[in-house]
């Protein structure tokens, strides 16, 4: 319980700080903070799994395992520096001046410690049906976040990232209710527990939860953004102020496949791997490449992230689908770490020219070098170019499809990262050079404005060339 | 108090969402739904006499209260705020949808059939899935925000009666974490079909398509 109380208690103050002082001068830094101190707070808790211990208990239903736990470090992180960057941003958007927006940074702040706590909840789940409680609240709360600037296209986009979402997940709630079921055909009492559904995952019957892991793959996939159900999430992703959108690629989007991966064990142990493996396979290959094929006509610089967004959800499915969760998490890592800094740089150009759209950012190099050079490399990053971490895990992933004799996989996931790749460089370059539609750039370009983004960058050239990603795989 | 009783009620209700999808006035579909959902937080209520199961009842108590009035008092709060008391409805007319939906309820029999594989009855099964299926028709179409929520809370009250009538024992905190996970979701979708009738001066999210790849 004490265990419990201590990792819900500082996205709890955040999400009072934000809704209730927003009058404070400097609750946006101290809401950051405690984001910060959360890792600190989770290290300490988790600590047993990193020496030798299976599981942290906190409630009945509520237990860590290693990879929960990695995703959970793994989205706070990600909302930290999120919120960390959030007050810079708000800060050059000018939010102090009017009452009206101050409110409205208050909601932000305080959503994103509620949506904190959704995910830091979901990541420890060992309950079915508190997974399913989790995502969906996930969704709610993060509705603010979209909703943020209040203007038509951000109400548009909220409405169809709501309603898209619970209409997706009310399926995900039916197959876990068939899944409770298939626990009930050979005892009298049903469980939703993952440990217990998989030490007797042999006397579950088989047609419910085959019925049971397809629905939930559809409505946790919805959420995750698997093609061709990801038609809320790059209206969301472009609408959303820049910090939001990180943490809703970079946190959220992992935990909806931590969701799918957590299931799909179960119909591992039931002894129907074909099923479990092939389906994330299919779909995760089919994602990549369609995204793929998206990211080549784009207009904005934020659809085109979300699309990329999109096809790391595919190569995260893909990993999912050979079965092998350290490359899972391994590439969520590198996803997380360069699309978060990709999602806050481009937010910083998009304040600063006041468009979004690609063919009006020009000429960045002469506006900002330093903001300019930081997207590229973002860009080389997101894309799994070397000498980035990305690169190592999609490496990984080409190798291990090619050892299993999945030619199909190999030769789309080879052509769609090319197509990928040649389309986000053919796009930001087109940002870099050329001459600059607006004739000064009116935002500070103080070293504020870069930190998180460049230590994000910094942190994924990390995995990429020192032998972190290898360790990352062997202990696992 | 017999488990006919209870297939009963599941039928009815499965009724209600049939002559809601025959129906684009708005407060007709809300009583509709009402009605359905006290004849859901009914049957919880046979059931827990069946199986003696304190706990039901008290998850019938919990839906009387939270889903069939709390919500269907705030939808028709929104619906007297905005103004807006009927649907246009998309392409399809009102009675061939509730015809549509008719099949739907004989295609769920069969496909149950086709399942049938969990231990409750097969008639509540049906009639849950054609509940669903009715929900998803509804969303399909009808233009205004405010029948997509009715919509998705007619497919969420599928989903309860399946998991009321086909396993038993589902533990308290999960039921009572779905059900306030939906009253909140609706709570945040009226606010936003608020906000879209303020911004746009009309409510047909069938409109909303501005964001778009170019």
């Amino acid at each position: 319980m004490t265990n419990l109380i201590l990792i819900v208690a500082l996205p709890l103050l955040m999400a009072v700080l934000g809704f209730s002082a927003h009058k404070l001068p400097f609750f946006k830094q101290l809401i950051a903070f405690c984001a910060w101190y959360q890792i600190g707070i989770e290290l300490f808790l988790f600590r047993a799994l990193f020496t030798g211990k299976d599981s942290v208990h906190f409630v009945d239903g509520l237990v860590a395992d290693r990879t929960g736990a990695l995703f959970a470090l793994l989205a706070c992180f990600v909302v930290a520096s999120a919120l960390c960057h959030a007050c810079v941003f708000f800060k050059n958007e000018g939010v102090d001046r009017h009452k009206s927006s101050r409110r409205n940074v208050g909601i932000f702040f305080g959503s994103s410690g509620l949506f904190l706590l959704a995910m830091t909840l979901l990541c420890i789940c060992n309950n079915l049906g508190y997974l399913w409680i989790c995502i969906e609240a996930t969704t709610l709360v993060s509705a603010p976040l979209v909703f943020y600037s209040r203007d038509k296209h951000a109400l548009e986009a909220t409405w169809k990232y709501l309603i898209i979402c619970s209409v997706g997940i009310a399926f995900a709630l039916l197959g876990t209710i068939m899944i409770f079921a298939s626990s009930q055909q050979q005892t009298e009492d049903g469980t939703l527990h993952l440990t217990e559904l998989m030490a007797r995952a042999g006397t579950l019957d088989y047609p419910l939860l085959r019925m049971g892991f397809i629905l939930c793959f559809l409505g946790y996939g919805t959420k995750a953004g698997v093609f061709p159900i990801h038609s809320w999430l790059p209206d969301a992703h472009s609408e959303a102020p820049a910090p939001a959108s990180a943490m809703l690629s970079g946190a959220l989007l992992n935990c909806a496949l931590l969701a799918i991966w957590r299931i799909s064990q179960v119909v591992v142990a039931a002894g129907h791997p074909e099923l479990a493996l092939k389906l994330p396979l299919v779909f995760g290959t089919v994602t990549v490449a369609a995204a793929s094929l998206f990211l080549v006509k784009q207009s904005g610089i934020k659809r085109l992230w979300a699309y990329s967004s999109i096809e790391n959800v595919g190569l995260m499915l893909t990993a999912i689908g050979l079965g092998a969760a350290p490359l899972f998490f391994l590439q969520a890592l590198n996803h997380s770490l360069a699309k978060v800094a990709a999602f806050l740089l481009a937010g910083n150009f998009v304040q600063a020219c006041g468009s979004k759209k690609l063919s009006e950012l020009k000429g960045l190099l002469i506006l900002s070098p330093s903001w300019a050079i930081l997207l590229a490399l973002a860009a080389i990053a997101v894309t799994g170019a070397p000498p980035f971490g990305a690169f190592i895990s999609e490496l990984y992933m080409l190798t291990k499809s090619n050892e299993m004799d999945l030619c199909f996989v190999f030769v789309t996931l080879v052509v769609s990262l090319t197509i990928g790749f040649i389309a986000v460089c053919y796009h930001v370059s087109g940002c870099l050079w050329g001459k600059p539609a607006i004739a000064s750039i009116n935002a500070n370009t103080s070293w504020l404005s870069i930190l998180i983004p460049a230590t994000l960058i910094f942190l994924a050239l990390l995995l990429g060339v020192t032998p972190i990603s290898k360790y990352i795989i062997e202990v696992f | 108090m017999t488990a006919t009783m209870l297939d009963c009620c599941a039928i009815a209700a499965a009724l209600c969402a049939t002559f809601m999808a025959g129906s684009r006035h708005l407060k007709r579909n809300i009583l509709f739904y009402t009605l359905q959902t006290i004849l859901l937080a009914f049957a919880t209520a046979i059931r827990g006499s069946l199986q003696s199961e304190e706990q039901l009842y008290l998850i019938a108590i919990a839906i009387a209260l939270l889903k069939a009035i709390s919500i269907p008092l705030f939808l028709r709060w929104i619906v007297r705020k905005l103004c807006i008391y009927s649907d246009p409805g998309i392409m399809i007319a009102p009675p061939l949808v509730m015809h549509l939906s008719l099949i739907l309820f004989a295609c769920s029999y069969f496909e149950i059939a086709s399942i049938g594989h969990s231990k409750g009855s097969s008639m509540a099964a049906s009639a849950s899935a054609s509940l669903l299926l009715t929900g998803l028709l509804l969303m399909l179409t009808r233009r205004t925000a405010l029948s997509q929520i009715i919509g998705f809370l007619v497919i969420e009250n599928g989903i309860y009666l399946f998991a009321m009538t086909q396993t038993t024992g589902m533990p308290l905190i999960v039921e009572m974490g779905i059900l306030l996970d939906v009253l909140a979701g609706v709570m945040i979708a009226g606010l936003v079909a608020f906000r879209i009738q303020k911004s746009f001066e009309h409510i047909d999210v069938t409109q909303l398509a501005e964001l778009k790849d170019e």
